[in-house]
């Protein structure tokens, strides 16, 4: 009996909560300026060979309406290679990719996004900052990851989003409202999971420190580790910019 | 020498100097070229060259940045020079033993970007021709695997939201470099005669050239261009001495007016890119054309597609003997790239171009793996076929494999 009455005052929270503030408040809690960090990949295929890389990653502004630069340094022959994501509230990003060797940047197009960011398990699109509202959002329950208790929430482009995922699941840590994990789906298949572990509170905001990207049709991982991560420091649109994206070598 | 010591300055204190503010990257190179067939004016079948470059790049402050790089090149079949001396200007016939590759200072200031000094400037949209890219002379000692050159230049950039204007004067010529004559990639000139080249003409005098490019969900560009064809063109005198025919060659480079545009546009399955200029001449000796290239793109999966077309259109026939032009030498052409990710190590590549009207050939495969943090191997095959009138058949017996071994540091 009291377990009845406890599913139901559950389930009566559930529909209490709008999932969409949940992921405004995961939003808000995340909110900067700016942030800049020193990412290492291992990227470990399916045999089990790992390789490494290494970028720097800098943003200003924040979901939605933020810009990012993401420049690798190492290994020593894509050093320079870089990417600048321009957010944008209402549609996709724009991408553009500087190669320094052929001295010529490029447009990565929407239909391309879906591509593997560089032999990474991250696409294009994955490199991408989410607005909320190109996503509606339902909440499915609760699940525990890593030992946290977590909102499951089910989001799907809305139509003016065009993306490679027709929805994903989203698991939030009630305590906290960070991000847990992400499963992404090409229709009813699971094709992406992203893990994130590692939290440590960085001037205020919880952040993961490690991502782990698995490319199930591939199964390889893509495990990044964040270092020197710093939020709010003093930048300037200019060094967000085509120009800046070539300039920065 | 100056230039050398500053480099070397640069290179040998800045990172214990600057440790935060300087970063550098460069490799050695060496690769193997083997030719199955000999050809009419070289019978090397074998070739090999070795290359260090080094770049190195210094921010000064958030708006004042240098960036220098070198090379140093040796090789077996004197396409490089023998004698050491540092070349700034890439005006030598051979490839210089050691160069600056590139040495500019850049000033950023708000929506400003002046960038002075020896430095790549690039233009156009498109791949494999790219008409409007006038200020990119390349390396062309081996027609088909060929570098870009860097120019002497001032460029000022004025960026706003999407739009972006670009001003470039370039004081001093560089020109492009072209096959050796005694060398398989230059045609064979006739056994009968006495040929003696003549010092070339350099132009002198500015080039300059504006662009105004556009990056919004469709990306376009227009351009203008005055200055000379970093492409030769030939003039030849003939006369008959007692001991036979004598041949005075001199290349020249002519004046050249170029008015151009691209666009970008992304369709739902495919980029549309298209690019086109004219090029008008007050030399009577120079051709007047228009060059256009249409293509598509697409990556999906681990694949890259482009595919497409360029064509030209000549206007006014010029005076001049003979030109060198890999430009207009692909045009009337069916052009093709792909490649494939195997995994994070290894990738292959297949690129070609067919002359519409079956004459002429170029097919290249490549393999490439990495392996570790510094080394890569590239394995790369050549088939050259066609008509010798043809600019892809001229090369027909030029077919060959490549080994690349590249240390990355």
């Amino acid at each position: 009996m009291n377990s009845v009455v406890l599913m139901f005052a559950l389930s009566s929270f559930l529909l209490q909560q709008d999932p969409r503030q949940i992921v405004e408040e995961a939003q808000r809690r995340a909110a900067s300026q700016s942030q800049r960090y020193e990412g290492t990949l291992q990227v470990i295929n399916a045999q089990k060979k790992i390789t490494e890389k290494r970028w720097q990653y800098a943003r200003i502004g924040s979901h939605g309406a933020s810009k990012s630069i993401l420049r690798f340094t190492a290994p020593a022959e894509v050093k320079g290679v870089a990417l600048l994501v321009v957010n944008h509230p209402e549609r996709a990003s724009d991408q553009w990719m500087w190669t320094p060797n052929i001295n010529r940047d490029r447009r990565i197009a929407l239909q391309d996004r879906s591509s593997r960011f560089f032999a990474t398990d991250f696409s294009f699109e994955d490199l991408e900052e989410r607005d909320t509202n190109q996503f509606d959002y339902k909440l499915l329950g609760e699940e525990t990851i890593d030992g946290a208790v977590c909102w499951k929430l089910q989001s799907t482009p809305k139509q003016s989003k065009v993306s490679q995922y027709s929805q994903s699941y989203v698991w939030i840590r009630k305590d906290n409202y960070v991000l847990m994990q992400i499963e992404n789906y090409s229709k009813s298949e699971l094709v992406r999971r992203a893990r994130y572990s590692d939290l440590r509170n960085v001037q205020g905001i919880w952040t993961a420190h490690q991502v782990d990207m698995h490319d199930l049709k591939r199964d390889s991982h893509t495990i990044l580790k964040t270092d020197k991560l710093q939020y709010n420091l003093p930048m300037k649109d200019e060094a967000f910019t085509l120009q800046a994206l070539r300039r920065q070598q | 020498m100056q230039i050398l010591r500053f480099l070397v300055l640069i290179a040998a204190t800045a990172p214990a100097a600057f440790a935060q503010t300087y970063t550098h990257r460069g490799f050695l190179e060496t690769r193997g070229t083997f030719y199955p067939e000999t050809a009419l004016n070289d019978s090397a079948r074998a070739v090999g060259e070795s290359l260090f470059r080094y770049e190195g790049f210094y921010t000064r402050s958030n708006v004042l940045q240098f960036a220098g790089a070198l090379d140093f090149r040796a090789d077996t079949h004197r396409q490089v020079e023998r004698g050491f001396k540092l070349s700034w200007q890439d005006r030598e016939i051979q490839r210089p033993l050691a160069a600056v590759r590139r040495l500019s200072a850049t000033y950023d200031r708000g929506p400003i970007t002046l960038e002075a000094g020896k430095q790549f400037v690039r233009w156009g949209k498109t791949d494999i021709v790219t008409p409007t890219d006038r200020f990119a002379p390349r390396d062309f000692l081996t027609v088909v695997d060929n570098e870009f050159l860097a120019i002497t230049a001032a460029r000022l950039t004025y960026e706003k939201g999407a739009n972006t204007i670009e001003a470039v004067w370039a004081p001093r010529f560089t020109p492009s470099r072209t096959p050796l004559a005694d060398q398989r990639w230059a045609r064979p000139l006739p056994q009968t005669a006495t040929i003696r080249e003549l010092t070339p003409a350099f132009p002198g005098g500015p080039q300059s050239g504006i662009r105004w490019n556009h990056a919004g969900a469709i990306e376009y560009e227009f351009s203008f261009f005055q200055g000379f064809n970093h492409l030769p063109s030939f003039e030849a005198e003939a006369r008959f001495t007692g001991t036979g025919l004598e041949i005075d060659t001199q290349r020249f480079y002519p004046k050249m007016l170029m008015a151009g545009a691209d666009v970008a546009v992304p369709t739902t399955y495919f980029t549309v890119k298209a690019e086109a200029a004219y090029f008008s001449s007050s030399d009577d000796r120079a051709d007047e054309y228009a060059l256009y290239v249409i293509q598509l793109e697409r990556q999906t999966g681990e694949w890259f597609f482009v595919g497409g077309y360029a064509g030209d259109a000549t206007t006014r026939r010029g005076t001049s003997t003979a030109t060198f032009a890999p430009d207009r030498g692909l045009s009337k052409t069916i052009l093709g790239r792909a490649g494939y990710t195997i995994d994070a190590n290894r990738s292959v590549a297949f690129e070609s171009a067919v002359r519409q009207n079956g004459d002429g050939l170029w097919l290249k495969g490549e393999y490439s793996q990495a392996f570790g943090q510094h080394w890569r191997a590239t394995l790369n095959v050549t088939l050259i076929r066609g008509e010798i009138d043809d600019f892809l058949g001229q090369y027909r017996r030029n077919s060959h494999a490549l080994v690349i071994l590249r240390y990355s540091f």
